[in-house]
């Protein structure tokens, strides 16, 4: 019936559709695209008119005589019956039992399940009675059936109708016109099975059925029947024996029927949770679909049930499924050749890209249980599957709508370490620590919460290291090609979420089962978090993402920061490079470096060159040094000047900057300057350099005092051999009181030796550049490089022995300095400004430098520091130091080098007496002898028996009193072999006091002593005049030396009594 | 004469294993090497003591056939009560365990009584392990030579 | 006699797979694989329905057309398939029985081997020559 709309394109169809006259049919038309509102109800109609025709059909039959009905035969029967008296009392009650058996049929057929099942029962008690087997197994089926329609009204009927959303509301409801209601179900029917007994009648039917050679197919069905009412039962177990029995059925059956039969099992093993069975079903199925007696081979069904049958073989077309240990293994020798069906049935299907997915997840998933062969085999299989149609990671859906996940190869071949790579230690990005204060006073510190846990939790994934952005970062891999071939990786990639980065794709060629190690490179083009997931390969005509994630032994994926855009750098000197780094510093960040030998006092300049290489101009650079040295040292050897080279920033890419730097060779000119200590901990190779500096060793020695004025002594020529030992006794000849009271403690004098093995010295130092530029430098970054500098400086002029002399003024004091040469060069050493001489190669001179005394003006603080506890002597002897090395200025030239330098006596050390003489002594002496002021070095004659009077003045010259002080007057004779002869009673008479004791001195003040002397007997005489403090002065004891100390008028006055 | 040799060597286990803990130093005592060494045992030697038993039926038969036959099997004694609160927690009580009867009864070896049972539980857990149910065992000991295993089933 | 043996573990994967006619193995496999169902079935009623099918022998699983294929399970859940050769009609389900009995008997002795490790494939040679010892009746 048409819909009343389209009436003129209806009346086309119905005329070209128009049943016959005679057929009592009616033809329905619906259009493609109209709404078919009556449908279900022109079906319920046509149902319904079903019904009537099986009801008049059952009405008809049962108005019949059961007697005289005619024999229903089944059609493979009739011939049985051939020539058989149908007349019998067999073949009559055969007749009735079969036409009961054939009104049941009816009335299941109409509905009619308790109708149905009184005339089932009786055809079998009738057709049992005659052995009927073939009528009697069918009447017990009818019987089971109608029972079961009673007792399982919904059976197989659990498929609901899927209603299209098309389908108007009104349309009637399926369940209220075709499904009897649960309600209707009537228990109360006679002869109706129970449960148990419907399995058994139909064994016993199928039994019944056997007995007949072409009655195969009912039995089939029967079983499968049987089947189902087990499933509903829920007997697993009797359906899968009823099920069994089916295999066994003699038949001669189509490929096509036989196919269906495998379905069908399959499908009924689904039902009933037998799912390896139900894959073995398929898998039948699948192969009777292309077996060579298949008159039609279907490939996409033999491959669509294959795939079917994967969940019963335990195979999951996803690989990451497949590898994961828990997963409930399945039987791999199976999976193996299934999936080697698989693949034939693709390739067959003329589907390249599906047989080389189901190849590459064969080689994937069953690696670990293939054979070494084997291996190779499917490999080489893969190679020549892909070469039709390259494997991509992809999903692939099929027709049906299944989808096919990407499968990786990540065993071909096989990671076995992954691991990212910090920059280059020059290159890598460190935190500008004091780069807070540059960001002002509107600082926003955003406040995370939580951050004392979250810090805990980070995952190890995470690496220590910064990346940085648009510098190349590396992540080296550790390969291994599992197969018995040359194998070549193409493309190569790293696999990377978060911030965008380019890698830059490897290819490799990989020779078999040998570790090999590869570096992808990258460059991040962002800052940000950087997730590393895994790296991409193309192999075997296969190309794969191997994730981490997947892979054994390895974290799931790896993440680091990547910070933003840092400049780079490039550095030159103008020294050549060092030939050897030291191995006890750390100079990984070292880019180059420079090395140069120098004369200990000589300076020369290294210039450095540096070069934008980025894209990035640098905004700032920092310079330090970095040695063993101690500060102060390290502060002398290496000079720069920061604000010059700040002047040249920003230094733009390509553009150049350059740096001098300072280098000088400051050495320790005294041979005992530099403690040990100082040595060994500043400069590198001390410990052979000092050991040899050590042996010269010991303090200053006093030269002797005799001299009376400055010795040009050129002692140079020789210091070994016969000269020397005279030299010794001639100057211990010449030691005067003086001396042998200072030098008494420390060492043989006149020992002006040489150094032996005075030997260079290296110093080695890091310079280092701290530089930022961009958008790396605002967020507090910066790069580090630094040059490594040897130095090596070469011993030049040392001074072996020191002493000071009084001087011919009293402003004045010679510092008289044994210098030798240790070159190999000829030198000049100019010592003041208008003298010098020149010292042959290892070789060594005297000479007397005249230096300003030590201003008390430079002593004030100390004599005024009363509350000092310190050790003041120190202060003092480091004043009088530094005094003296301020003064002195030794410069050389090795002439045939041309090269000059200059030495200092910094460091020089004093012992007290000489201290008396460096500095200006705070008491000013005028002696006058009989009126007349005795000049410094002045001698007195006089004859024995004249009275001399003399009178000694003293005037402070501190700016504090002076307490208590002891002025005295001592004869003595000096018998010049050491000892000093006091007891002169007999000789001199001292006329007046010997000793005053001045309670007070005020400051500028003077006080005057006089007295008178008569030698009694010629003969030559000193006179001592010394000023002491007393032994108990706590006041300034200190300040002025040791406790009780005295001023003494130098030199001693000697007084020659004649005759 | 076997039982001898297996109170010997599983004393001289416990030494090694207790002295191997010493030279690591700790703490607490670390017995989970001897709890392993008896669950491997527990659950090689339930393949043999079950090979001739019918199906356990659930989970208590198979605890009636740990304090039966099996703990004969091993220590020639059965338990001496089972009790179980039906909710997977089972408590097996030996009065006389094997390897504390050779003990002082009193307080004096209290302390060192887990070393002695922690095989033992391993053994346990091992069995039940190989026959399905997953557990955890413990042991308590109050007065020598009595022992209580608790039995604890873990579901999920 | 039997023509057929596997020991299949806990988790259904198999640990040892012998036949006589290796050339048959593969379609063994698949066989003996779908017979799992069969034993998880008898397995699962086992606990429902009570004492009678306590034993561990679990009789006929299935029979094919030229096979029969018997189960057993271990208390500790190891499934030991013997399939035999339909034709041999002889043969007595309480021979069948018995062949199980030894095959769980050397089975246990084999987890004694301190080399073995439960639940691994089953690679002992002695243990094969036993396995074929039992299968051909011996």
């Amino acid at each position: 019936m048409s819909s009343p709309k389209d009436e003129t394109e209806n009346a086309k169809l119905r005329e070209k559709f128009t049943t016959p006259t005679n057929f009592k049919t009616r033809a329905l038309f619906y259009n493609e695209a109209d709404p078919c509102t009556d449908l279900e109800n022109q079906l319920t109609e046509f149902v319904n008119s079903l019904f009537w025709v099986l009801e008049s059909k059952r009405l008809e039959r049962s108005r019949e005589k059961l007697e005289r009905v005619s024999l229903l035969l089944a059609p493979f029967e009739k011939k049985d019956f051939v020539g058989l008296d149908m007349d019998s009392r067999n073949n009559k009650k055969r007749c009735t039992g079969r036409m009961t058996k054939h009104l049941g049929d009816l009335c299941l057929q109409a509905g009619l399940l308790s109708e149905s099942i009184t005339y089932y029962h009786s055809a079998a008690e009738t057709l049992k009675s005659v052995n009927d087997w073939l009528w009697l197994g069918a009447a017990f089926e009818g019987l089971c059936a109608s029972s079961a329609l009673v007792l399982y009204p919904n059976i197989q009927r659990n498929v609901s109708l899927h209603r299209n959303a098309s389908l108007p509301e009104g349309s009637p409801k399926r369940t209220n016109s075709i499904t009897p209601s649960v309600g209707t179900v009537r228990r109360d029917i006679i002869n109706m099975l129970p449960p148990d007994e419907i399995s058994k009648k139909y064994r016993e039917a199928i039994i019944h059925y056997s007995k007949y050679q072409n009655a195969g197919i009912i039995e089939t069905e029967a079983s499968f029947k049987a089947a189902r009412i087990s499933v509903e039962q829920s007997h697993s177990l009797q359906a899968a024996s009823f099920l069994q029995n089916v295999v066994f059925i003699n038949l001669t059956l189509s490929e096509q029927e036989k196919i269906q039969r495998f379905e069908t099992l399959s499908d009924l093993y689904v039902q009933i949770g037998f799912t390896r069975k139900a894959a073995f079903c398929q898998r039948l199925a699948a192969t009777r679909h292309v077996s060579p007696q298949n008159p039609t081979p279907n490939w996409n069904k033999c491959y669509t049930l294959i795939l079917q049958s994967f969940p019963g073989h335990k195979i999951s077309l996803d690989p990451t499924e497949m590898c994961h240990d828990n997963q409930p293994s399945g039987w791999p020798a199976l999976q193996i050749q299934l999936l080697q069906e698989l693949v034939v049935a693709a390739k067959r299907m003329g589907h390249s890209a599906l047989a080389t997915r189901h190849m590459t997840f064969l080689l994937q998933t069953m690696w670990l249980h293939l054979s070494t062969s084997e291996q190779k085999e499917f490999a080489i299989q893969l190679q020549s599957l892909s070469s039709q149609c390259e494997g991509a990671p992809v999903p692939l859906v099929l027709d049906s709508g299944i989808v096919i996940p990407p499968a990786n190869l990540s065993n071909v071949p096989v990671c076995l370490g992954f691991s990212l790579r910090n920059l280059q230690p020059h290159l890598q990005p460190r935190k500008i620590e004091t780069f807070k204060q540059d960001i002002g006073p509107f600082l926003f510190t955003p406040i995370k919460f939580g951050t004392l846990e979250r810090t805990n939790n980070k995952p190890q994934s995470k690496m220590d290291f910064l990346w940085v952005e648009n510098d190349v970062c590396e992540v080296t891999l550790k390969l291994v090609n599992p197969l018995p071939l040359e194998l070549k990786v193409s493309n190569m990639r790293l696999l990377t979420s978060g911030v965008v980065f380019e890698s830059i794709p490897e290819t490799v060629v990989l020779p078999s089962d040998t570790p090999t190690s590869l570096t992808l490179n990258g460059t991040p083009k962002e800052s940000g978090e950087l997730e590393i997931l895994g790296y991409s390969t193309h192999t075997l005509g296969v190309k794969s993402n191997c994730r981490l994630r997947y892979m054994s032994n390895f974290l799931p994926s790896y993440s680091i920061e990547v910070i933003p855009i840092l400049p780079t750098m490039e550095i030159k000197t103008s020294l050549p490079q060092s030939a050897t780094f030291s191995s006890l510093q750390n100079f990984e960040n070292v880019v180059t470096s420079a090395s140069i030998s120098l004369y200990n006092g000589e300076s020369t300049e290294c210039t450095i060159t540096l070069t934008n290489n980025s894209h990035v101009p640098i905004e700032m650079i920092e310079v330090s040094i970095q040695s063993v040295l101690e500060a102060s040292l390290q502060d002398q050897i290496f000079k720069w000047s920061q604000e010059n080279l700040e002047s040249q920033l920003p230094l733009m890419p390509n553009g150049t900057a350059s740096l001098t730097l300072y280098l000088y060779s400051a050495a320790n000119f005294l041979t005992s300057g530099f403690g040990p200590t100082e040595l060994s901990s500043g400069v590198f190779g001390s410990s052979h350099g000092s050991s040899s500096i050590m042996s010269m060793s010991a303090g200053p020695s006093s030269l002797p005092s005799r001299l009376n004025s400055p010795v040009y002594s050129a002692m140079g020529s020789s210091f070994h051999g016969a000269r020397r030992n005279e030299l010794n006794s001639s100057f211990r000849s010449s030691n005067s009181g003086q001396s042998s009271m200072t030098t008494a403690g420390y060492r043989s004098p006149g020992a002006l030796t040489l150094p032996q093995h005075a030997t260079t010295a290296v110093v080695e130092g890091q310079l280092q550049l701290r530089y930022s530029g961009g958008a790396g430098f605002q967020a507090g970054y910066c790069r580090s490089c630094s040059i490594f500098i040897t130095l090596e400086m070469l011993p030049c002029l040392q001074v072996t022995n020191w002493d000071v002399l009084p001087a011919e003024t009293s402003s004045q004091f010679y510092l008289v300095l044994d210098i030798a040469n240790m070159t190999s060069q000829e030198m000049e050493l100019h010592y003041t400004p208008t003298k010098h001489m020149l010292i042959e190669s290892h070789e060594s001179c005297r000479i007397p430098v005249p230096v300003n005394r030590c201003p008390l003006s430079k002593l004030t603080k100390l004599y005024m520091d009363q509350n000092s506890i310190t050790n003041n002597h120190l202060d003092l002897d480091k004043i009088c130091s530094d005094h003296i090395a301020n003064l002195v200025d030794l410069r050389w030239q090795l002439l045939s080098l041309n090269t000059k330098g200059k030495a200092t006596l910094k460091g020089i050390t004093l012992t007290p007496n000489m201290l008396d003489i460096v500095r200006m002594s705070p008491l000013n002496w005028e002696v006058s002898i009989n009126g007349d002021f005795l000049k410094p070095q002045e001698e007195i004659n006089c004859d024995a028996g004249d009275c001399l009077s003399v009178r000694i003045g003293i005037s402070n010259s501190l700016e504090k009193p002076l307490q208590q002080l002891v002025l005295s007057v001592q004869f003595y004779q000096d018998h010049r072999n050491g000892t000093h002869n006091y007891k002169l009673e007999t000789r001199v008479v001292i006329v007046g006091c010997a000793k005053k004791v001045l309670p007070i001195l005020e400051p500028q003040s003077k006080a005057w002593h006089a007295c008178s002397v008569l030698f009694l007997t010629p003969g030559q005489y000193k006179m001592d005049i010394k000023c002491c403090t007393p032994d108990h002065s706590t006041t300034n004891s200190s300040v002025v030396g040791a406790s009780g100390h005295s001023w003494r008028y130098i030199p001693v006055v000697d007084v020659n009594v004649n005759i | 004469m076997d039982d001898t040799l297996f109170e010997f060597i599983h004393s001289e286990i416990v030494n090694y294993v207790v002295d191997s803990n010493i030279r690591t130093k700790d703490e607490e005592e670390d017995l989970s090497n001897l709890e392993y060494i008896g669950f491997s045992v527990g659950y090689k030697i339930i393949e043999r003591l079950t090979r001739e038993m019918p199906r356990f039926k659930d989970e208590l038969d198979t605890m009636k056939f740990i304090c039966t036959d099996f703990w004969s099997a091993i220590y020639k004694k059965q338990m001496d009560n089972l009790r179980t609160n039906h909710q997977g927690v089972y408590v097996l009580q030996d009065n006389e365990f094997k390897f504390l009867t050779r003990m002082s009864n009193g307080k004096q070896y209290l302390d060192l009584a887990p070393r002695y049972v922690a095989f033992t539980c391993g053994v346990i857990r091992g069995s039940l392990a190989n026959l399905g149910i997953h557990c955890l065992v413990t042991a308590e000991v109050q007065n020598m030579p009595a022992c209580k295993f608790h039995i604890q089933v873990q579901r999920n | 006699m039997a023509v057929c043996a596997a020991i299949i573990g806990k988790d259904n994967s198999p640990k040892y797979f012998t036949c006589i006619n290796p050339d048959e193995e593969l379609g063994f496999q698949y066989k003996v694989l779908s017979s799992l169902d069969v034993v998880e079935e008898k397995l699962n009623n086992g606990t429902k329905s009570g004492s009678d099918s306590r034993e561990l022998y679990l009789g006929l699983l299935y029979s094919l057309e030229r096979h029969k294929i018997y189960g057993y399970v271990t208390n500790t859940k190891i499934k030991f398939i013997i399939v035999i050769d339909s034709t041999n009609t002889s043969l007595r389900d309480n021979e069948v029985r018995s062949m199980f009995r030894k095959l769980h008997s050397i089975y246990a002795d084999n987890v004694c081997n301190p080399f073995y490790i439960p639940d691994e494939p089953i690679n002992s040679k002695s243990f094969d020559k036993s396995v074929k010892n039992i299968m051909s009746g011996a």
